[in-house]
């Protein structure tokens, strides 16, 4: 009995372990090319699960069509996103700020009071709340001193630097989805059926889920090793100064990572809520963040395969670990199980910083 | 007994080895240059000495002490100074602030405080002829300027060995002269440092250096006194690409 | 910088944090705001300690604020039956700290060997993950937490022990922001400030100058804790008599903390008091006019500063006051 219950919970684990990998690859993506970690990157799958969310409820469309509309949003936040706050820190071509004075900084004090001004107007038209009128004039300032005053930049920025910006991102994200849909939980219902394995049950959504995650991850190791666009972004990771040489666009190749790593975690979140259809909530994504750098280090944090497989082998760990536990007397298996992911974190990086996988010399 | 002793160094990247058996010695207050071709190993074998890298064969002794595991801040306690090729001063500490952390945390650093640290800092700005500059933060001088306060800092480690990476890159000929003087000057004055060039540029190694070693693809090629080996056919050969004498029947 | 003058710039930090209780004092009704800019400015400079010394980015700091709290709570629980008297509280301070010196060894040992990014992650897990060892194993009443209102009363009477919740806490959160300020000018004023920089600005150069990089990232990071324990321990325990296991390692305290330290200026001695102040305010205003908004408004701000004013409030007052006589009283 203890073993049919293992073995059913081991498949569930594989099963979900791939949804899991898929849901790091952009992580890795994105620390692959601009050595930047997206700590901020459960709220972008939190995303992802309200689009599916939306689209279901509001449009009747299918998870499985919400898709492609996850991975284009996931491309455009994306882009907007790094032009707007990664690319000052991190793009050898800069749009640092030179020198913010009290003038620059007096005009741009004029541009939030225009701002302010035009949304009290907008809000005649539609309902806007005065703290989100704040919240656009704030990010319209900013981008005003930025980009007017902006200019090359002259040192790297600390690495701390990144870290807080896409930390930030990640609770304007949250905060943004709080306000439209509130902190409540939802959930939907999409039922195809299930699968019976004999010693376990699997449903039918589940099936697609991991053979979503499944398929992504071959197309990206097409589009990486069969198409120029993809070679180009390889050949930046492996040397940045090399490929300018040979005529790649550095930064638009920053971009373009940037913003498929993004798309790659929106998407996620459609295929994680095929998988788990309940506890929506803008706050979500905080227990993914840890167990995708669990993930991630597990696969090489640079490794978007690597991110696959460590997914598959940190299901399967997270799964047998909670039958162990609930074995066990006295304990909460639930809590343990999220204690054992961060322990299982320390010990990896530990002993093996890079993955547990070897990548090719 | 020898200042710096490195015994069959290796170090590979991967599949790819960067230096390859390479073992010489360098005697106190000898003024040597590493040269070679890209490629050739040089600011590897730099790293390997001064403990940015660990070597995955050999061993290596610095003033009698086996320094093969030491990390680089236990090296520099036992008196190696660095700079390197592309000058990083700490940025936004000033001129005065960035020789007091040398003279702080280097080999003669255990008794000073901070104070004393900034005593010994003022002695060096002088030295180097930046007391303009005092109290300005590093980041904002020129290359130049930051490549003396980076030489200063060094300094002020009272090391007994320093290795300068690239000191002369970019250099006009005159500066590279009065680099050279610089660099001799302090070997005749501190007495005990020793300087260790990595350098492409010639006119700088045959003033400066009594020692020459040659690295070619992580291996030793030679290592011979400065006018042997410059005109020692293995050392053109590896310069120009061609034969030696293929080269002398041309000119 | 000679003689005696150098630990001037402790003066404008006295000096503020005593018209801060001076105002709260005289105005009663606005104590609770007092005692919450107080912790504000005291979590500041806790944090600033290692986040802003080190350029170490430590996501997981709200547990040495928890295990503090716990530290408090476990003693008052335990030993109100002793007669102790006003002792208790003395002792509940000192396993306050043990306990998040204890817990900071331990992620230090792992997380402090790795660079940056690696550390970062590292530390992510830490507040989860301690929470859910409590409440996962149970210890120390797992997810129910520890009231222990009644013991303190038993331990100290109950008219000493409401007096304590209701003023002395914030008293003792006064006490640590102080202790916080004094141990950084020192640090910033000798050899372990160096240190720091040093290692801040460029690691690599750091430790061929011969700086023990992991030996000073140690200090600072266990400094740090320690000082958050005795926070959570005055202005979470003593102040509530109550600790919960998601309230005390709650993730937003250490955006919070963050806030507070870049606004003010990293690294700087007056920053996270300016940084406190500041966030202090704002946030009360905003809680009053635009409940619930605060972090929107907030997170881009974070934004704006780290890609504009990576200096913060006193990094430019610090440049603005250069060569003038203020500049030893502005660090």
């Amino acid at each position: 009995m203890f073993f049919e219950q293992l073995s059913g919970n081991l498949v569930q684990g594989l099963v979900l372990g791939s949804v899991y990998g898929m849901a790091t690859m952009g992580l890795s993506l994105i620390f692959g090319v601009l050595q930047v970690v997206n700590v901020g990157h459960g709220a972008f799958i939190m995303v992802g699960a309200f689009t599916a969310l939306i689209l279901f409820q509001s449009l009747g469309v299918p998870p499985i069509f919400a898709i492609p509309v996850a991975l284009v949003i996931g491309m455009l936040l994306g882009m907007l996103f790094y032009y707007g706050a990664v690319k000052p820190l991190v793009s050898p071509s800069g749009t640092g700020i030179r020198k913010v004075g009290r003038k620059q900084l007096g005009k741009a004090a004029g541009v939030f009071v225009a701002v302010m001004i035009a949304m009290r107007i907008l809000s005649g038209i539609l309902d806007l709340n005065i703290a989100f009128s704040i919240f656009i004039a704030i990010i319209l300032m900013y981008s005003f001193l930025v980009y007017v005053y902006g200019g090359r930049r002259q040192e790297k920025g600390p690495e701390l630097a990144t870290l807080l910006v896409t930390f930030s991102l990640g609770v304007i994200l949250e905060e943004v989805v709080k306000q439209i849909f509130t902190s409540e939980a939802r959930g939907y219902n999409w039922d195809l059926g299930k699968l019976d394995l004999g010693f376990t049950v699997l449903p039918l959504t589940k099936i697609l889920a991991s053979g979503g995650s499944l398929t992504v991850a071959v197309l990206l190791y097409l589009w990486f090793n069969k198409t120029r666009a993809g070679m180009a972004m390889r050949s930046v990771v492996e040397d940045s100064v090399g490929a300018r040489v040979c005529g790649v666009n550095v930064d638009w190749q920053y971009a373009l990572s940037f913003s498929l790593g993004i798309g790659l975690t929106v998407t996620s979140g459609v295929l994680l809520t095929m998988f788990i259809p309940v506890g929506i909530n803008p706050y979500m994504g905080g227990g993914y963040t840890l167990k995708a750098f669990v993930i991630a280090v597990l696969g090489g944090l640079a490794s978007p395969y690597g991110a696959f497989f460590g997914g598959i082998v940190f299901g399967l760990l997270e799964n047998g670990s909670y039958t162990l536990l609930a074995a066990l007397p006295g304990g909460e298996p639930f809590a343990l199980t999220r204690f054992f992911s961060f322990v299982m974190l320390l010990v990896i990086l530990l002993i093996r910083p890079t993955g547990l996988l070897r990548r090719k010399g | 007994m020898p200042l710096l002793k490195c015994e069959h160094v290796s170090k590979r990247f991967g599949g790819m080895v960067a230096v390859d058996d390479v073992s010489f010695e360098i005697m106190t207050g000898e003024l040597m240059a590493i040269v070679g071709p890209n490629g050739a190993g040089k600011t590897t074998m730099f790293n390997l000495i001064n403990g940015v890298f660990l070597p995955d064969e050999g061993h290596i002794w610095f003033a009698g002490v086996d320094v093969t595991r030491f990390p680089s801040y236990k090296r520099a306690h036992l008196g190696m100074g660095r700079t390197f090729q592309i000058p990083r001063p700490f940025a936004s500490a000033t001129v005065q602030e960035n020789i007091a952390i040398g003279a702080m945390f280097g080999a003669a650093g255990g008794e000073l405080n901070v104070e004393e640290a900034m005593e010994v800092a003022d002695q060096y700005i002088d030295l180097i002829g930046l007391k303009a500059h005092r109290n300005k933060p590093a980041g904002g001088l020129t290359p130049i300027e930051k490549k003396l306060v980076e030489i200063a800092r060094a300094l002020a480690m009272k090391p007994r060995l320093l290795l300068m990476d690239e000191a002369m890159a970019g250099m006009n000929p005159k500066d590279i002269d009065q680099m050279v003087t610089f660099i001799r000057h302090i070997r005749d004055v501190e007495g005990i440092a020793v300087v260790a060039l990595v350098e492409h540029i010639m006119r700088a190694v045959a003033g400066l250096a009594e020692r020459v070693l040659v690295m070619h693809q992580g291996a030793k090629l030679v290592d011979e006194p400065t006018r042997e080996a410059l005109n020692d056919p293995r050392v053109i050969e590896v310069y120009l690409g061609r034969q030696a004498e293929e080269f002398n029947a041309k000119s | 910088m000679r003689g005696t003058g150098k630990y001037l710039p402790i003066v404008p930090v006295l000096a503020a944090y005593a018209l801060l209780l001076l105002y709260g004092v005289a105005t009663p009704g606005k104590w609770q705001l007092v005692a919450q800019l107080a912790f504000y400015c005291a979590l500041g400079q806790a944090f600033n300690l290692f986040m802003g010394m080190t350029g170490y980015v430590d996501f997981g700091y709200v547990a040495f604020l928890g295990v503090g709290t716990y530290g408090m709570a476990v003693t008052i629980s335990s030993l109100s039956d002793g007669g102790l008297g006003l002792g208790i509280i003395l002792i509940g301070f000192l396993v306050a700290a043990v306990f998040s010196t204890l817990l900071a060894m331990a992620v230090g040992a792992v997380a402090l060997r790795l660079r940056g990014a690696y550390f970062a992650i590292a530390t992510i897990g830490v507040n989860e993950g301690f929470r859910y060892l409590i409440e996962g194993a149970r210890i120390w009443n797992g997810a129910d937490g520890i009231i222990f209102s009644r013991h303190l009363k038993t331990a100290l009477g109950r008219k000493m022990a409401m007096s304590v919740s209701t003023f002395w806490a914030d008293i003792f959160v006064f006490g640590v922001a102080v202790l916080a300020a004094v141990l950084t000018l020192y640090y910033l004023r000798n050899k372990v400030g160096y240190a720091l920089l040093a290692l801040r600005e460029d690691e690599d150069a750091a430790k061929v100058m011969g700086i023990d990089v992991t030996r000073f990232k140690i200090i600072a990071f266990i400094t740090s804790a320690a000082l958050a324990g005795l926070l959570g321990a005055s202005g979470w325990a003593l102040k509530l008599t109550y600790v919960y296991p998601p309230d005390v390692f709650e993730i937003h305290y250490t955006v919070e903390a963050i806030i507070i330290v870049l606004l003010g200026g990293a690294g700087t001695l007056m920053g996270p008091i300016a940084g406190g102040l500041i966030y202090g305010v704002s946030k009360y205003f905003l809680a009053i006019t635009l409940p619930g908004f605060q972090l929107l408004i907030f997170a881009p701000i974070i934004i704006a500063i780290i890609v504009i004013f990576p200096e913060g409030l006193v990094g430019i007052l610090k440049g603005k006051v250069h060569g003038t006589r203020l500049e030893k009283y502005v660090i």
